[in-house]
């Protein structure tokens, strides 16, 4: 099952989580690529991170998206 | 200048909602005016900065300095900017390029945000851009704070207590910035 690895985790390491979202906030999105909270607001306004928004407009960073960043190159 | 909540005193329900939102909101509120400082200073120092990264490209670096960027390119840290971001140079026909270069550590990756032949024009636009980033920041951080109010509270008008935070949030900005941001708002948050 694919799972978004937490920080240095590699993702063969990482438990599969108990219900899978198919979206992260921007502080999960930032928890779990290891960097801080500007670092996710940079890749957002650069367009390298897409994201949607909920009801209320705050944002939140596809699952897809995500582990596009968790790839390794 | 407003005070908080402004002529009117809060109520008990309100002061109670703003303490429990700073309490929760408490790491963005130190990581959100620490990364506005670093623009500050950063737009403070441009041509000290560029001077320092010519005088780098100018003469031979060391290997360590090395990092093999996301265009595959070899490019040397001349000045570290902010956490993992640095300015770095590599040699080119008939000079240097420039590149602003951010570190990913759980990826291992360096992102390239801004390059360009003149190192102070490569900082400006780079810094140009960490504005409108910081303005992204605040914006989110304001519906975020409206959704963790209606969570708590529901049913009750939080409108003043989100005010009030994101005056907390965005304090002390320099006028200039202010003007020059609040034509392109759309929301009213400035920062």
């Amino acid at each position: 099952m694919e799972t978004i690895p937490k920080n240095n985790e590699q993702p063969s390491q990482t438990q599969p989580a108990p219900a899978e979202r198919l979206a992260y906030s921007v502080q999960e999105a930032a928890d779990m690529l290891g960097v801080n909270y500007f670092s996710i607001y940079r890749l957002i306004q650069r367009g390298k991170l897409k994201v949607c928004r909920a009801l209320r407009g705050k944002l939140l960073v596809p699952r897809s998206e995500l582990l596009k960043l968790l790839e390794p190159k | 200048m407003s005070t908080r909540f402004d002529d009117r005193r809060p109520t008990e329900l309100e002061d109670k909602a703003h303490a429990e939102a700073v309490r929760h909101f408490a790491e963005q509120l130190t990581q959100f005016p620490a990364s506005r400082s670093a623009i500050d200073r950063l737009e403070r120092d441009i041509a000290k900065i560029g001077l320092a990264a010519n005088m780098a490209a100018s003469k031979p670096m060391p290997t360590e300095t090395v990092i093999r960027a996301d265009d595959s390119a070899d490019w040397h840290k001349s000045v570290e900017l902010m956490e993992n971001i640095f300015l770095c140079h590599r040699p080119i026909t008939g000079g240097a390029e420039y590149a602003v270069v951010e570190h990913f550590p759980a990826r291992g990756t360096h992102e390239i945000w801004n390059r360009g032949g003149n190192a102070v024009e490569v900082l400006r636009m780079f810094a140009q851009e960490q504005r409108q980033a910081l303005q992204v920041w605040a914006e989110d951080m304001s519906a975020q704070v409206k959704e963790f109010l209606a969570e708590k509270f529901p049913g009750q008008d939080m409108s003043r207590v989100t005010d009030s935070f994101m005056h907390r949030l965005t304090r002390a900005v320099s006028q200039q910035q202010s003007q020059s941001d609040g034509q392109k708002h759309s929301r009213g948050v400035s920062i």
